[in-house]
């Protein structure tokens, strides 16, 4: 932001998604597979704010066409829920982790395309480790990063496991370098 | 508004040369007024959430109020801000802070029980574009060169009272206090104009934040409406502050407008339904 900007009072619009690096997930999950038993447990979300507008249902509608297209091929199956923050959440289902990023990827490029880009908030990709704990890889698509969530009791997170997780994928997974901006998500439907 | 600025610039740059003629000498003018802007921006923020009896919280304490700011700074792209909550009957929301990243954002207990969720998430979102465009170190800046003018006016009817020392400085004196006069009160219409001119751009930048515009106007619509019910002696404290407000306590149809900080809240309810007039057609999807 220039010198301009903040004395006019910033720009106009909502920034837009920052480059694509959802795709990173599709090679790293072979590292946390096969080296730490870190697995997917099938199952991926992208939440966004719904817009309560004709155009916006429009393009969800025909978001929902997309992915019931692919799914046909692919085996993904969808869902869609509101949560209690006014955000939306669609839901895919597939073994198949590729599927399921280019199933994310269908619905932020679709959104993309509609021109509300800017409404995406994140993608998450729950992951189970040996132990059946939770591990959450969320994708901030303003920054085009990834960073590791681990919920550990209601309000509270594990930030150590968090941190070991980004010695295990960062050479892998362009995350998130600034620790402050690893939002937690409380509440994911998945 | 960049004239409105300019003018505001062009202003102390005056007001300082005064200074420096009638016997200040540079450096320690510098240290003078360097010193009382750090001061300022340093302190402020602390000593307004003392003010207001706020007190940071946690996540744990307030798992609702953080969940629904970490979701407005991932759309706004910021860091997260501290969090803090006034026990108050008052219902309102301010955000102080240097930078973006030492910012608090602060709700009264008023208003998080008065607006359903929606409606505080609009009011929050716009708390965060204050951060978002350093909104507070402008202002207090801006406000700063405007009480340091009025100190240096109270000064000078302090000391220019006992009129002993009419033979060696007396013009250079009555100068600098005309001058400060005039700075003050030019300085504070241009810092109020400023004020409101950056709560429509907050206001704005909180509907594309929320994508809810009708949710913030209806927020204000009940905002100004509680406000102007409840006692006064409770907002004494709160004045002091009203830059910072959401809804400044105790606006009444002050002085033609010109000495408000924040626009009316029917002209700013009218930019919010443009906006989402906008929205409904789909005009801003379709620029973005």
């Amino acid at each position: 932001m220039g010198f301009l900007d903040s004395l006019l009072g910033g720009k106009k619009k909502l920034k837009g998604p920052a480059p694509d690096r959802l795709f990173a997930m599709s090679t790293a999950y072979v590292t946390l597979d096969t080296g730490h038993a870190i697995r997917t447990k099938g199952v991926a979300g992208i939440v966004f704010q719904p817009l309560a507008t004709a155009d916006f249902e429009s393009i969800a509608n025909e978001m929902q066409e997309i992915l019931t297209g692919t799914g046909e091929e692919t085996g993904t199956t969808f869902e869609t829920t509101d949560d209690e923050h006014g955000y939306r959440w669609i839901i895919l289902r597939d073994d198949d982790i590729e599927d399921l990023v280019v199933g994310i990827n269908a619905v932020s490029d679709a959104l993309l395309t509609g021109g509300y880009g800017d409404r995406v908030l994140a993608a998450v990709f729950p992951f189970e480790d040996s132990q059946g704990k939770p591990v959450y890889f969320i994708y901030n698509y303003k920054r085009g990063y990834w960073y590791p969530f681990v919920p550990a009791g209601p309000q509270q997170r594990n930030g150590e496991r968090e941190l070991q997780i980004k010695a295990i994928v960062g050479d892998e997974l362009p995350l998130e370098p600034e620790l402050e901006r690893w939002f937690p998500l409380w509440g994911i439907p998945i | 508004m960049l004239l409105t600025l300019f003018l505001l610039g062009a202003l102390y740059v005056a007001f300082v040369a005064v200074l420096a003629t009638s016997g200040v000498s540079g450096p320690m003018l510098l240290i003078i007024v360097g010193g009382l802007v750090a001061l300022q921006l340093f302190t402020s923020d602390k000593l307004a959430l003392h003010a207001m009896g706020a007190r940071e919280v946690t996540p744990e304490e307030a798992p609702a109020l953080h969940a629904m700011i970490e979701r407005l700074c991932i759309q706004a792209d910021l860091p997260k801000p501290r969090v803090a909550v006034a026990q108050t009957a008052m219902p309102n929301a301010f955000a102080l802070g240097r930078s973006q990243k030492s910012a608090t954002v602060c709700a009264t207990t008023g208003i998080m029980n008065m607006l359903t969720p929606a409606e505080l998430e609009g009011v929050m979102a716009h708390e965060l574009s204050h951060v978002k465009n350093r909104d507070v170190v402008i202002m207090t800046i801006a406000s700063f060169f405007a009480s340091v003018a009025a100190m240096i006016l109270q000064f000078g009817f302090f000391f220019g009272g006992g009129g002993s020392s009419d033979d060696d400085d007396g013009p250079g004196f009555i100068g600098i206090l005309l001058i400060s006069l005039v700075v003050y009160v030019v300085s504070f219409v241009l810092m109020m104009a400023l004020s409101r001119y950056r709560e429509f751009v907050a206001d704005r930048g909180a509907a594309l934040i929320t994508g809810r515009p009708s949710a913030l106007a209806n927020a204000l619509r009940k905002l100004h409406s509680g406000m102007e019910r409840l006692p006064q002696q409770d907002l004494r404290v709160a004045r002091e502050l009203s830059a910072f407000f959401i809804v400044p306590p105790g606006t009444r149809q002050a002085f033609l407008g010109l000495f408000s900080t924040h626009p009316p809240v029917e002209k700013r309810i009218e930019a919010l339904a443009r906006l989402e007039t906008e929205l409904q057609r789909g005009t801003i999807a379709a620029a973005a």
